[in-house]
């Protein structure tokens, strides 16, 4: 150094040098401050690292498949499939796999609330929510109160049917989308008209070599998709001798169709008609005289009615005179149609013919569930018009509302929402702020299905009885806050719900009088052991236990209790030949060149569209992910000068609807399809569009989406286009409307996972 | 600008400065490991040394450590478990944090206590004990001889190479052990 | 399969990996089976903490799925058909894979031990090479931080809460932005099984534990487990004549076949 430095130069750098020292000490322990807690009181069965797992029941749909469920220090991590019961057998469907984004969904409801109707909204707690529904018992005459609820957790469905049944109060209705959809009214009242009881059939797919499908999208979300599937697969390769053949017949190819052998478009509404003309050539083919059933059907005028060949019918007819054991299954749109019921009869009566009833791969009656005296279905779409209409006329002064989004499920045309203007007092027991639910005047959440206790009847899929067993599998959904004071940390319950079974029966002691008697338990699950108890002196049972609580553990640990062997009954087909049919084709509702076809979403269901991985499912045929599209053939659209990702907009006499065109290669030129399970309002973020940008923003949303405004709809809702017209068993009419199609000029572009250059030659100079 | 700099840098003041720079950076960085690797304040200073001495075995506190991935740690239902009975609970200091913790009317604890974790590996490694329990391998071979320490502290840092070089040796001329032993997906996953 | 054909399984294409050509771990697809229900699907994302993107990023083709249903149609209307039957694309875990060599940092070597191609996170730097190379075009890579984004969350005293990181799998990393992904025959599951089986003293048994998806598939169209044993299902499966296997031709050694329709 050849020149000196001044000492307050030398400070000033070594000040700075210290500063720096400080400043970057982010290596220290510090940074990785992390603290943890281990239990209070270590239960004896776990251990840090090992996962504890437990057996409930699937809650996403009615069908009651068992679930095991992997769960880590009070978490859930992963859902599998029960092995042990008979429904599932160790599966699961894509929305069961994805019940978890439910239970730890941000958008849940978080505390009871006030919501009055949307307009001021404010957490409770759970005693005023409590004495307020006591006041709804006590303080309105039994009549005037109603319950309406969804089509799963029966245990809660069996609590408000003694309640109300000891209270004087009408008897619960049960709906669901789902129900809509599978027209069960139509199968059991077909079953009734051709079988002599009310039953919800079951088809044995397992067995049969060959099968033919009418509408019924058996591999989708119909009644008990996954063990439907499971028999499916049997069908298909279980025996090594002879691979089973499928046909389908259906104006689109559904996910369920593109599994056939044979897809075999018609015009919707006419399958009744081919089954009676298949039937027709079938007896033909076999010799003998032609029973009553199929004695008026003409195959020719059928082949030019429906749009199949009759060569086609021929060699289907064919098919079945070489088959062991054909099988004919109704269901999906077929029967959403004005002629739903003559159609279920048709091809019952095709089954028949084939003397299947009660053999190996053919029909048979589906065993009541274990306690249950006789099939309950549930309400119909014209059954629900008349709920409605009770709504309107101002004799329901308080309605609770469980399991069901009727808002959203209801077509618009039914007048669910305006009807609520009607009913002073509206409860809702719903777990997500839906759409019902924000147009309610309360909340008090119920717990997520992985959280409740219950049992669950099987009503179809299996060939046991069999009645499913709900437990929690975690005890809540908690976070952790540190004081940032004394730096402790506390672990708060994120969603404060509580079992709607446990709320009724606090309310109803709290009521007193008639009301504390109609439900003398302690709780939710002294309840369940009330229902339980008579199984303890059943036969062949899947386990056995001296007493009730004895049972009960069994019960949880097995995940429920049913029969070992299979108790299937055999319909009597004795009377279904002589009696004749009444065929004839469809009436559509309404103007409109095109045929309106909704149909179930096989990823999201009735109730998927808040769970972000549902969304983000490919559909298995378009592969379109986070919206609703249309789809049209690719020749009607090239006439109507539409293509990919037009908006165009959908009318029927009853309502209007946008969606994105997808140019459908599968589909009747005189059809148009949409899925149903999107266009919600309200349900979440997921399920709704944040604005102008689908891109996640960073946004911090909190209570917009829970007991707020409405949000942009994410995709359309196809409800909204149907009218209040029924089939002869009351189920709705859902693919009998007839719309019109406008071109709107926007365009939308759909997030599919497929290439579109793959599929269309788009982007290669190719046009269609 | 830049020349300026650069002959500010070369002059007598510049080179004490980057001298000063250099020394802060380096000793900066030796304190910042070293803090890296001292252990962490705890809610109560636990004595290893005094238990160990007196015959408790690891497992006894850690018994996680023979079935699974994690150890774990013990509630203060199992140190409540003999301090109860011991004159020295009612007689230390360090202990009354311990103590105030207990419920007289149920004799259980109302609250655990927040242990900030000593050893941790990044979440893409997943290391789980129960094998290396069960190879043989003691406890004192990767968290040092405890019946030593007052605090926890680790003895060596637990990096890559740490757990490498062991693997190497126990595999010995193995080929499939070692194999499997030095495979990237055995604890990246 | 022609005798002339040169078998790349018996020759020693890659010298030491040529022994076990067949490999370990493998699984045969069902197509005839295979619904397209997306079983599969969420069970992988659920597993191995998959994020989802949203419905732009989808659009932009970086979701996540390990494994995924490809429907191709083939034929006009009235006479469609979706060829062959949906078919489950998922990591092949390629003997000869060619991720493995264009990697820069070997982030995706290849496991002599379970003879599967890994994927280590933490050493993984983002070039997307591997994601190119991949015929099968399995691989996904972690464009953005999607799993802490703000939308996800709720604010709760102030402070963000992630209700639906407590579904997390702890045996699995939750990945950051810039890394690849892919998927990993549940490896999870493998060390899982082979050590519960080590601790009691026995060797794993042919579907004592299962990848995701295979144990979730309502229709069983997935089997999983070891190639190299002649007992077990997904051997004897393999040996089906309908088994195929994908852009052999590309002499990847893929460890799964499909089972075409027939």
């Amino acid at each position: 150094m050849s020149e000196k430095i001044s000492r307050r130069d030398f400070l000033k750098l070594a000040s700075a040098g210290a500063a720096t020292t400080a400043v970057l000490t982010g290596c220290g322990p510090a940074s990785r401050y992390v603290e943890r807690e281990p239990y209070t009181k270590m239960p004896e069965y776990t251990y840090n690292g090992l996962s504890t797992y437990y057996a409930t029941t699937c809650r996403e749909c009615a069908a009651g498949c068992g679930l095991i469920v992997r769960t880590m220090q009070g978490r859930a991590i992963k859902v599998e499939g029960n092995a042990s019961n008979p429904v599932n057998l160790g599966k699961t469907c894509a929305r069961g796999q994805a019940t978890l984004q439910g239970l730890y969904n941000p958008d849940r409801v978080g505390s009871p609330t006030k919501q009055g109707r949307g307009s001021s909204v404010s957490p409770m707690d759970w005693d005023s929510a409590i004495q307020i529904v006591a006041d709804a018992l006590k303080n309105n005459t039994p009549s005037e109160i109603a319950f309406l609820m969804g089509t799963g957790s029966d245990h809660l469905f069996d609590l408000v049917s003694d309640l109300a049944n000891a209270i004087g109060a009408p008897a619960p209705a049960r709906f669901g989308a789902l129900s809509m959809f599978e027209s069960r009214a139509t199968l059991s009242k077909a079953a009734e008209n051709l079988l002599g009881q009310s039953a919800m059939p079951f088809f044995d797919l397992a067995n049969a070599d060959i099968v033919l499908s009418f509408g019924a999208n058996f591999l989708e979300t119909w009644l008990s998709p996954v063990a439907y599937t499971r028999g499916f697969a049997k069908m298909r390769r279980g025996n090594p001798k002879q691979r089973g053949y499928f046909i389908h017949f259906e104006a689109r190819m559904s996910q369920t169709a593109s599994k056939a052998d044979e897809w075999i478009p018609l015009l919707p509404g006419t399958e009744g008609l081919v089954a009676l003309a298949i039937g027709r050539l079938v007896a033909e083919a076999k010799g003998g005289a032609t029973p009553e059933a199929f004695a008026s059907v003409d195959p020719l005028e059928v082949a030019s009615t429906s749009g199949v060949k009759l060569e086609t019918l021929e060699h289907i007819a064919q098919l079945i005179v070489e088959a062991q054991t054909p099988l004919a299954i109704p269901g999906g749109a077929a029967l959403g149609q004005s002629n739903g019921l003559s159609t279920a009869e048709a091809v019952l009566a095709l089954n028949a013919l084939t003397d299947n009833f009660g053999k190996p791969g053919g029909v048979f009656v589906s065993p009541l569930s274990p306690n249950e005296d006789a099939y309950h279905r549930p309400a119909s779409a014209l059954e629900i018009t008349e709920f409605i209409s009770k709504m309107k006329s101002g004799s329901i002064k308080a309605l609770f509302i469980h399991g069901v989004n009727p808002i959203f499920e209801l077509p618009k045309s039914f007048g669910f929402e305006e009807a609520l203007g009607s009913v002073p007092q509206v409860i809702s027991f719903a777990t997500f702020p839906d759409e019902t639910a924000i147009a309610s005047d309360y909340i008090f959440p119920d717990h997520h299905g992985l959280e409740s206790w219950g049992y669950q009847r099987v009503a179809t899929g299996s060939m046991q009885p069999v009645l499913s067993g709900l437990q929690p599998v975690v005890n809540g959904v908690y976070y952790t806050t540190t004081d940032p004071d004394t730096g402790a940390d506390t672990s708060e319950l994120l969603y404060n719900a509580r079992g709607t079974a446990d709320v009724l029966i606090a309310a109803t002691q709290l009521a007193g009088g008639k009301f504390a008697e109609a439900l003398p338990f302690k709780d939710e699950v002294e309840f369940i052991q009330s229902k339980l108890v008579n199984l303890i002196s059943e036969a062949d049972g899947s386990f056995s236990a001296p007493e009730i609580n004895t049972f009960t553990a069994y019960f949880q640990q097995h995940g429920g209790w049913w029969k070992k062997t299979a108790e299937l009954a055999t319909p009597s087909a004795s009377s279904v030949l002589s009696k004749s049919v009444n065929a004839e084709t469809a009436q559509f509702a309404g103007e409109g060149e095109f045929i309106f076809l909704p149909f179930v979403s096989p990823t999201l269901g009735e109730a998927g569209a808040n769970k972000p991985w549902l969304q983000e499912l490919p559909d298995p045929t378009t592969t379109v992910m986070w919206n609703t599209w249309v789809e049209i053939n690719p020749e009607t659209a090239h006439e109507l000068g539409i293509t990919n990702d037009d908006v165009v907009e959908i009318t029927s006499e009853a309502g209007v609807v946008k969606a994105a065109v997808y140019l459908y290669p599968a589909i009747h030129p005189g059809v148009i399809a949409m899925p149903f399970g999107q266009g919600h309002t309200a349900y979440g973020r997921y399920a709704t569009s944040v604005g102008v940008s689908e891109k996640f923003m960073d946004l911090v949303p909190t209570s917009q989406y829970v007991n707020g405004g409405k949000a942009f709809p994410r995709g359309a809702n196809p409800a909204d286009v149907l009218g209040a017209h029924f089939n002869e068993a009351g189920d709705l009419a859902f693919a009998g409307m007839k719309v019109e199609v406008k071109k709107t000029g926007e365009k939308q572009v759909l997030s599919r996972l497929e290439s579109r250059i793959g599929v269309y030659g788009e982007g290669m100079g190719e046009e269609h | 600008m830049i020349k300026k700099f650069f002959e500010w840098v070369i002059s007598p003041m510049g080179r004490v400065a980057v001298l000063i720079g250099v020394l802060a950076l380096f000793s900066l960085a030796t304190y910042g490991i070293s803090q890296s690797q001292a252990s962490p304040p705890q809610p109560l200073e636990f004595r290893h040394d005094v238990h160990v001495t007196k015959g408790v075995q690891c497992l006894y506190c850690h018994p996680g450590a023979l079935r699974g991935p994690s150890p774990g740690l013990p509630t203060i239902t199992k140190c409540w478990g003999c301090h109860q009975q011991l004159a020295i609970t009612k007689t230390s200091p360090r202990l009354e944090k311990m103590v105030a913790l207990i419920d007289p009317a149920t004799n259980q604890p109302t609250m655990g206590f927040e242990w900030v974790p000593v050893v941790q590996v990044p979440d893409f490694v997943h290391f789980t004990h129960r094998p290396h329990v069960a190879a043989g391998v003691n406890c004192e071979d990767c968290h040092g001889d405890l019946s030593k320490m007052e605090i926890y502290e680790n003895p060596q840092v637990f990096n890559m190479g740490f757990c490498l070089n062991c693997h190497k040796e126990k595999a010995g001329d193995d080929q499939e052990k070692l194999t499997k032993l030095t495979d990237c997906g055995t604890c990246h996953y | 399969m022609s005798n002339q054909m040169v078998d790349l399984n018996r020759v020693g294409a890659k010298g030491a990996i040529a022994e076990a050509a067949e490999g370990k771990w493998g699984m045969v697809i069902d197509r005839d089976l295979c619904t397209g229900c997306q079983a599969c699907v969420a069970a992988c994302a659920m597993e191995n903490n998959l994020s989802f993107v949203g419905e732009e990023d989808a659009g932009y083709g970086r979701t996540q799925h390990w494994i995924r249903i490809e429907r191709l149609w083939e034929g006009e209307y009235p006479g469609v058909k979706v060829e062959g039957g949906f078919q489950p694309m998922l990591c092949q875990q390629c003997g000869s894979a060619p991720c493995e060599p264009v990697c820069p940092v070997f982030a995706t070597p290849h496991s002599e031990a379970e003879q599967l191609n890994l994927q280590v996170y933490n050493r993984c730097i983002g070039t997307r090479y591997c994601a190119n190379n991949c015929p099968y075009q399995v691989r996904s890579f972690n464009w953005r931080d999607y799993h802490i984004e703000p939308f996800h969350a709720n604010l709760v005293t102030g402070q963000l809460v992630f209700p639906l990181h407590n579904q997390f799998n702890p045996d699995v990393t939750v990945r950051r932005r810039g890394v690849m992904e892919k998927c990993t025959f549940c490896i999870q599951r493998i060390h899982s099984a082979q050590d519960k089986a080590k601790s009691e003293g026995r060797e794993v048994e042919d579907g004592e534990f299962t990848t995701a998806c295979a144990q979730a598939c309502p229709a069983s169209a997935i089997t999983f487990g070891r190639l190299d044993h002649e007992e077990s299902l997904v051997s004897q499966l393999g040996h089906v004549s309908r088994g195929v296997k994908h852009l052999e031709e590309l002499n990847t050694l893929p460890r799964v076949t499909y089972l075409e329709k027939g």
